[in-house]
């Protein structure tokens, strides 16, 4: 009895020290992830004992480095190791759609909070003026998305952090998750495929393929917290937020207080919402005839007026560059044909803005100024080229000598061969 | 020889100072102008100069001689032409970055007939190229290459490749697009082959990749080395061809009496010089060659028009055959400039060396083909290892955009295994 006794204490020895081994090294990881997740180095933690997937997408993220850990949302008692203890109240567990608003907003409302890292605090009350935050508050709508919908729950990152779902390369693929998503859409009467129009639009073209930062994503027209569709009286003012001469242009002629009353949409009428359609030079009469129908009136007549006057000024361009490169190709120095150039591509490209307020005038008066630049680069590569016509000329001299030199030798070596007969050659 | 003519004491300082003059050069001048290839007949350098000048002049070539044999001394002209335009070039002509571009725009706009000069230095330098290969293909078909005179045809080639090497490094100096980017495919291309090709190319560059420092070595080469090197070998070229004579004909039969090179020859010659030279100006005024926008690193141009034969050559054998197309070529090459060393038979009629009249015929057809098919093709995709980088990158998207549409091209270049982009003008 006792050597069974001694056997058992044995055994259990051995296995408690077996099992003390993976034990030790469990607390010294969880030290280590709660000095990570800067609870002053706390020596247990014990929220990651089960959720450790969780706690490796929030050491991912942002937050896992600014002393925030898993209760500061969730609730519960980090230091017990047993689960009821540990999820005792205050409890949070997986925050509602409301509570994480007002979970995220406890910090991100905060101004001086949100102050050090250059942050606006206006997200949640940017939110509440939006569709989405009108779904989500007022109507309790469980399709509304909430702050995590489009940040991430765990692995929030920054907007400049290429990984993060806001990134702009990213935040269409964000946005389309649900809005395109057909069935979910037409409950709000949303048509879909704005995506993929945007995508293929100038836009879509500048940021997805040239990675040209500067071209907007869907926030920038429709805003990100505040997201709502532009009213039509609105659209000339969100386009001319970047298109500012071209604004400015529209506003001045007799569409812009159309536009504002809104008896026309804006920007749309002509150039279509996500798809950004750019008006080609030789299309710019019929677009203005898809509204004003009646060929013969006074609009009509502009339409016509204007798209001569571009194409003239377009024609004018294209002539320039190609003198500049007869001028190159001629080895003449080009520097200044090209900085006159550039001042008339000013002066060409103003001309886009400038058609908006339906100025003939002022419009005709760019184009003057380009042709005028064109005419004088053209004008020197004429000269360039008459000089190399000119060039021509050294053939007549150069063959008369030439067969003149060779007459005369042949008729020195004839005479020498008459003067000695004997040596004749053959 | 003091004997001959008057005493040192008669005639004013200024003739006595001439008869010295005489006195001291004596026939050794003559010696000089027959290593130019300047005279022909046999010397005896005892005799007084104006003697031994008329003992040359009254030599007689050889009866077979006749216009095939006049090709090398048109290549010699075409020689003395690039000289003297290349030497007034020069004055002008800045080999830096920031002014060799201008220096030349200076040239053709600004300089009286400095576009005379250049294109009748561009246009020398092709035909002398074509009478060069011509004169070659001459030497060969007439087995004129055969013992003893197989070193002088090693120094022919040595000579041949001095050409190339001129036309390499001076198609660099006008520093336009064309000129860098054709450059550097070709200095890629270099750096492709295996085991030096990475140590040569280096030294060619001397730096990461064209720039100032290769312009300043294409110039020194071009302007310095070069032009040593050739009148070394040419003056070699013309010794032996006085000490061993011109080759016998081919065919044992009519041997004429030969023409007198005074003043029948040296008539000739003169008439095919001035029209050479009135050819040469014709072809420089109806077609200038035109300049590039100026080198820009940054800029990968969209395709190249290179107007270098052997880039075209180059260009249409990897296309359609291969780089081992382009290999078996080069080594063709290789065979029949070296064939002399082992074609050592006294048969000198083309019809009955079968195999080396094949394998050149093959080669120069060969080679003619491809030059007008690498012409048609006109596009050198620009391979170099800085390309696709900026591609990606720097590029505006203007030239991203029309990628697409010469992209059948690019993959027409990589359809060869992996190095078939770099390897585009592995033959040069």
């Amino acid at each position: 009895m006792r050597r069974d006794l001694t056997a058992c204490g044995v055994i259990v020895i051995l296995t408690a020290c077996t099992l003390a081994t993976p034990t030790s090294a469990q607390a010294q990881g969880d030290r280590r992830l709660a000095q990570q997740l800067g609870t002053g180095g706390a020596s247990q933690y014990g929220c990651v004992i089960c959720h450790k997937e969780k706690r490796r997408d929030f050491a991912e993220g942002i937050h896992s480095n600014r002393g925030i850990v898993c209760h500061d949302c969730h609730g519960g008692d980090p230091a017990a190791v047993e689960r009821e203890a540990a999820h005792a109240a205050p409890f949070v567990g997986t925050p509602t759609k409301m509570e994480t608003v007002r979970i995220c907003g406890d910090c991100h409302s905060d101004p001086n909070r949100m102050r050090p890292f250059g942050l606006p605090a206006d997200q949640a009350a940017e939110l509440r003026t939006s569709r989405h935050g009108e779904l989500l508050f007022y109507r309790d709508d469980p399709n509304a998305p909430t702050c995590t919908d489009c940040h991430d729950s765990h692995t929030i990152r920054r907007p400049e952090d290429a990984r993060s779902d806001v990134h702009p390369l990213n935040i269409m693929g964000t946005c389309v998750a649900c809005h395109d998503d057909g069935p979910l859409m037409s409950e709000y009467e949303l048509p879909t495929g704005q995506g993929e129009t945007y995508r293929a639009s100038a836009h879509g073209v500048g940021l997805h393929e040239n990675f040209n930062f500067a071209a907007p994503t869907c926030i920038s027209c429709h805003g990100s917290h505040s997201a709502l569709p532009a009213t039509a009286t609105e659209v000339a003012d969100v386009c001319s937020q970047c298109h500012a001469l071209v604004g400015q242009a529209f506003y001045d002629g007799p569409h812009g207080p159309a536009a504002r009353a809104g008896k026309i949409p804006g920007c749309l009428s002509c150039h279509s919402n996500h798809g950004t359609e750019l008006v080609p030079i030789d299309g710019i009469e019929a677009t203005c005839r898809s509204c004003h129908e009646e060929a013969e009136s006074e609009a009509g007549a502009m339409g016509v007026e204007i798209q001569a006057v571009i194409a003239r000024a377009d024609q004018n361009v294209r002539f320039a560059e190609e003198a500049i490169q007869e001028l190159v190709s001629s080895g003449r120095e080009t520097d200044d044909a090209r900085f006159r150039l550039s001042g008339a591509l000013t002066d060409y490209h103003r001309m886009g803005p400038a058609q908006h307020s339906l100025d003939l005038e002022a419009l005709e008066d760019l184009g003057r100024r380009v042709s005028s630049v064109s005419a004088n680069i053209r004008n020197r590569a004429e000269v360039a080229a008459e000089q190399r016509w000119e060039h021509k000329l050294i053939l007549i001299p150069a063959w008369f000598l030439a067969l003149a030199a060779v007459f005369l030798a042949s008729l020195q070596v004839r005479q020498r061969r008459r003067d000695e007969p004997g040596e004749r050659d053959e | 020889m003091s004997e001959r003519d008057e005493g040192p004491g008669r005639g004013s300082w200024l003739s006595r100072f001439w008869q010295d003059v005489l006195r001291s050069t004596d026939a050794s001048l003559l010696g000089f102008l027959r290593f130019l290839g300047l005279l022909y007949g046999p010397l005896a350098r005892r005799l007084p100069i104006d003697q031994a000048f008329r003992k040359s002049l009254n030599y007689r070539l050889p009866g077979h001689i006749g216009w095939g044999h006049a090709l090398g001394g048109i290549t010699y002209l075409l020689f003395i032409f690039m000289i003297i335009t290349g030497v007034l070039l020069s004055f002008y002509y800045r080999p830096s970055v920031q002014e060799a571009y201008p220096s030349i725009q200076y040239i053709v706009s600004r300089v009286p007939f400095g576009w005379m000069l250049r294109d009748a230095h561009v246009w020398s330098a092709s035909l002398l190229v074509v009478a060069g290969v011509a004169h070659l293909v001459r030497v060969f078909f007439s087995g004129a290459y055969k013992p003893p005179r197989e070193t002088n045809w090693l120094v022919g080639v040595l000579l041949v490749l001095v050409i190339a090497a001129f036309g390499a490094t001076g198609y660099l100096l006008p520093w336009d697009q064309w000129a860098y980017w054709t450059v550097t495919e070709v200095v890629n291309a270099v750096d492709g082959l295996p085991l030096l090709g990475g140590f040569v190319a280096g030294m060619i560059k001397g730096d990461e990749f064209v720039s100032g420092a290769t312009l300043s070595r294409f110039f020194a080469l071009h302007v310095i080395v070069l032009p040593w090197a050739m009148l070394g070998l040419l003056i070699l070229h013309f010794a032996l061809v006085r000490k061993q004579g011109i080759a016998p004909p081919a065919e044992s039969g009519r041997r004429g009496v030969g023409i007198r090179f005074w003043p029948d020859h040296l008539a000739r010659s003169f008439a095919v010089g001035v029209l050479l030279l009135a050819l040469v100006l014709t072809l420089a005024a109806l077609f200038p060659r035109p300049i590039g926008e100026p080198a820009n690193p940054y800029v990968v141009p969209d395709s190249l028009v290179s107007t270098w034969v052997v880039v075209d050559v180059s260009l249409a054998l990897v296309r359609y055959l291969g780089t081992w197309g382009l290999a078996l070529f080069s080594v063709l090459a290789v065979v029949l400039f070296l064939l002399p060393l082992f074609d050592r038979k006294p048969e000198r009629r083309w019809r009955k060396r079968p195999v080396a009249t094949a394998l050149a015929t093959v080669y120069l057809l060969g080679f003619l083909l491809a030059w007008a098919v690498g012409r048609r093709l006109e596009s050198v995709p620009p391979s170099s290892s800085l390309a696709p980088a900026l591609e990606e990158r720097v590029l505006p998207p203007e030239i991203g955009a029309e990628e697409g549409e010469s992209a059948d091209e690019d993959a027409g270049a990589e359809a060869a295994p992996e190095e078939g982009g770099t390897d585009d003008e592995g033959g040069l």
